[in-house]
């Protein structure tokens, strides 16, 4: 018994484990993909923001250039043949480009300010400006990069590396701005304008996103070391030129810490030298945050475990207390089960033995009976005799007869017995049958002198097969009369009740003792102290036994006060049609 | 017609005193190049740019006499107005030492300026109740193209000639010059900013001359 509840606990134990162990899985999968997607969300919501201000700072930037560009005098000096005009039209023109209150550092990425401005000529050579310093300053190697070979019919935005003194190269962002002749429609000049980049550090505090220009090979990242940049700007470098495509991702690893780098072409289709936005992300948090939540989710699932081992150990206990018991039950019920089959087996087998034994015991006892009787009768025809001897052998073949009845009931009985006799069933007048056994009574020899009395309608069918429906009565009338008293009485009544027939047979004389009523219908049980009256005990048992096999029932209604009375029931017909003409 | 009266009258009157010692005349008719607007009721000249040439809308021409001339004493004053954000009239031609006024009859703020070679000049902003009406005096003969500041549309010509005998032909193209002096010249015709022809012309007294520049 112990091994159910062991059994029940590992099963249980296997499944809280192998529950357990799927949650952690999906759990630790979700929060994986979780981390990743906030970590997209929030990466593309970065660039996406960050794009989004420079988008709108280029929509400024070119706005603004463009209208500077239309000044009647900018024109008018570079149309009428004034460029000696240009430089100090423009001086004034572009006074608020380039001055204004001096922005902070903090500020400078922000604002619309340019560090530097020029004019192309026609050519597409850059206008030597009379005095550079009011326009700032430029190296002539950085101011050579501002020319095109041709003059450009849309804005180019490029990107310049200004090499200051300060340690850190700084990128700024040009604008060349197509200036069109309002004469001819030419392009006939440029204005480039050259701003702060705009950077993403310091923007967004917490974000960990650090954001630089890749430019000629060269990344310009200053919150990154020279080496780390320098590291960045080959992979990049690699990256981009492999691939024509003008944004992506991917990790890299930076002073040994895992970072997210994605990059954008910032100036698609311009004549300048390409230049890619470069954002790198740190993951080393993300991974942090991940390790956290996976030791989280592992303590979590292992006080579930613990949790599920408890309660499974309690549940098995409680669980397995009534199965126990059902079991040791079951087991108790089989073994009584097992005992009973046996028991009717053998008990069948008897009855089959005795059965068998009565069928074969009448048999052999007929064919001497027979033999015995016709050897009386020959002996009763001999004339030389004494009376007594006459006497003597009549009683003998008396005796003979009552023996083949005996046989005959018994060999009835054991074909009831086994099951092979089986009625078929039409419908017979109970009526007339009770008249022409009482007819017979009647005729009968003897000296008792019983009354009969008769109280039943002329017809009255039942249903049954006749013989065996008539031995019924004749039994019952035979006792009735056999265990009467001189000057006695006998009263058949029979009515038609319920769709059932009750024949009730009474008759005066020797009662049944109430010890002996429950036994009456045994098969070879007698009265007892009536000896004198001539019977086998089989008769009430074969009756009973017919009527139970017409569908019927016989019972002892009452043995008292010189009265004792059966009652047989029968299952009542309507008379089959083919003798309805002759009951008319 | 408007436009035309006036520029007449200008000349009428500038040439008044010649008028009474002229001895010659030309006559004639300048072909202009074909309007590219459709005609329309009230006729407005403005200066439009055709691959970077400047002319007026429909077209007009100046004819000229060429030649050495004394400067006139007392230089005379002419105008060009700003109205409805444009200059009135469109293509004045002047003689060197003019001085040219230029009122402001919008509710706006104008600024004439010009960067060209012949006259560059500055006005700076300035509304109509400017007094007095701000001026220039052109002493260098050529085009002068005036620019608006605030309006970067507008275009105004100023042809400063170096002559007292000029005047501006009518639509058609004709013109009539008197009081011209005898002698031997060169009658040119200024169509549009890269276009002037010329023609010798030899004046008599009492004469008039018929030149056509077709």
């Amino acid at each position: 018994m112990m091994s159910f509840r062991t059994k029940l606990l590992a099963a249980m134990m296997l499944v809280v484990s192998a529950l357990t162990i799927l949650g952690l899985y999906l759990a630790q999968r979700t929060v994986a993909a979780g981390a990743e997607r906030d970590l997209q969300v929030n990466f593309q919501a970065e660039v996406s923001w960050l794009h989004k201000v420079q988008e709108l700072r280029h929509a400024a930037l070119l706005e603004r250039c463009g209208a500077l560009v239309a000044k009647p005098r900018i024109h008018a000096a570079l149309e009428d043949n004034a460029l000696d005009l240009l430089y100090p039209s423009a001086k004034d023109e572009l006074r608020d480009l380039m001055e204004g209150d001096e922005p902070s550092p903090e500020q400078a990425a922000r604002t619309l300010h340019a560090r530097f401005y020029r004019f192309l000529n026609n050519t597409g050579a850059v206008l030597s400006p009379p005095s550079p310093k009011d326009i700032g300053d430029l190296s002539a190697d950085t101011e050579g990069q501002l020319a095109f070979k041709k003059l450009p019919e849309a804005t180019q935005i490029g990107y310049l590396p200004e090499s200051t003194d300060v340690a850190e190269k700084t990128v700024d962002e040009i604008m060349a701005v197509p200036i069109f002749s309002t004469e001819t429609g030419d392009v006939i000049s440029a204005l480039v304008v050259g701003f702060e980049p705009f950077e993403l550090a310091g923007q967004r505090t917490g974000a960990g996103m650090k954001s630089g220009i890749w430019l000629n090979g060269v990344l310009h990242l200053p919150g990154l070391s020279k080496s780390a940049q320098a590291y960045l700007g080959g992979k990049i470098t690699n990256t981009v030129t492999k691939s024509d495509r003008a944004q992506s991702n991917f990790t890299v690893s930076v002073n040994g810490a895992p970072h997210l780098l994605f990059y954008e072409r910032l100036n698609p289709d311009s004549l300048f030298p390409p230049a890619y936005e470069i954002c790198i992300y740190p993951l080393a948090d993300l991974m942090a945050r991940l390790h956290r939540l996976r030791w989280q989710i592992g303590g979590a699932g292992a006080l579930l475990l613990l949790g599920g081992f408890v309660a499974s150990n309690f549940v098995a206990a409680r669980l397995s207390v009534p199965v126990e018991k059902l079991a040791a039950d079951s087991e108790k019920n089989r073994a009584q089960r097992e005992r009973a089959e046996a028991a009717l087996v053998s008990t069948s087998e008897e009855l089959k033995r005795s059965t068998r034994y009565s069928a074969d015991a009448s048999h052999q006892l007929k064919s001497p009976v027979t033999v015995l009787r016709a050897g009386l009768e020959a002996l009763l025809t001999h004339e030389d005799f004494k009376p007594e001897v006459y006497e003597e052998l009549s009683a003998l073949l008396h005796q003979t007869h009552r023996l083949t009845g005996v046989i005959d009931d018994l060999l009835l009985l054991s074909r009831m017995d086994t099951g092979h006799l089986q009625i078929e069933s039409e419908p017979v007048n109970l009526s007339q049958l009770v008249e022409e056994w009482l007819d017979d009574l009647d005729a009968l020899p003897d000296s008792l002198d019983v009354e009969i009395e008769k109280k039943f309608p002329a017809e009255l069918y039942v249903a049954g097969e006749k013989r065996y429906t008539s031995l019924i009565v004749q039994n019952l009338l035979e006792n009735a009369r056999k265990y009467n008293r001189p000057g006695g009485c006998i009263r058949v009544a029979a009515h038609e009740k319920n769709d059932e027939v009750v024949v009730t047979i009474g008759n005066t004389g020797a009662l049944i003792g109430r010890a002996t009523q429950e036994h009456i219908f045994e098969r070879f049980h007698r009265g007892s102290g009536v000896t004198a009256v001539s019977g086998q005990g089989l008769g009430l048992n074969l009756a009973r036994e017919l009527a139970r096999l017409h569908g019927g029932e016989l019972t002892l209604v009452r043995s008292d006060n010189d009265w004792t009375e059966f009652e047989v029931r029968f299952r009542a017909v309507q008379p089959a049609p083919s003798r309805a003409p002759e009951v008319a | 017609m408007d436009l035309r009266g006036i520029v007449s009258f200008n000349a009428i009157f500038a040439l008044l005193p010649i008028l009474v010692f002229a001895e010659a005349s030309v006559e004639g008719r300048v072909e202009l190049p074909k309007s590219h607007s459709a005609p329309v009721m009230a006729k407005r000249y403005e200066i439009v740019t055709i691959g970077g040439v400047l002319a007026t809308q429909p077209p007009l021409a100046v004819v000229y006499l060429d030649g050495s001339f004394p400067k006139p004493k007392s230089p005379p004053t002419k105008q060009i107005a700003q109205k409805d954000l444009a200059f009135l009239p469109s293509l004045l031609p002047v003689q060197v030492g003019t001085r040219v006024e230029f009122p402001n009859f919008d509710d706006a703020y104008h600024n004439i300026f010009s960067y060209s070679p012949a006259k560059r000049f500055d006005l700076g902003r300035y509304r109509p109740e400017e007094r007095p009406i701000p001026s220039e005096v052109f002493n260098a003969p050529g085009l002068v193209v005036l620019r608006c500041d605030i309006h970067e549309h507008m275009r105004g010509l100023l042809l400063v000639l170096d002559t007292p005998y000029f005047i501006a032909t009518d639509e058609e193209g004709r013109f009539r010059l008197s009081g011209l002096p005898s002698g031997h010249y060169m009658l040119k015709a200024w169509i549009d900013s890269k276009t002037t022809r010329e023609k010798p012309v030899d004046l008599k007294r009492g004469a008039t001359l018929h030149v056509d520049f077709l």
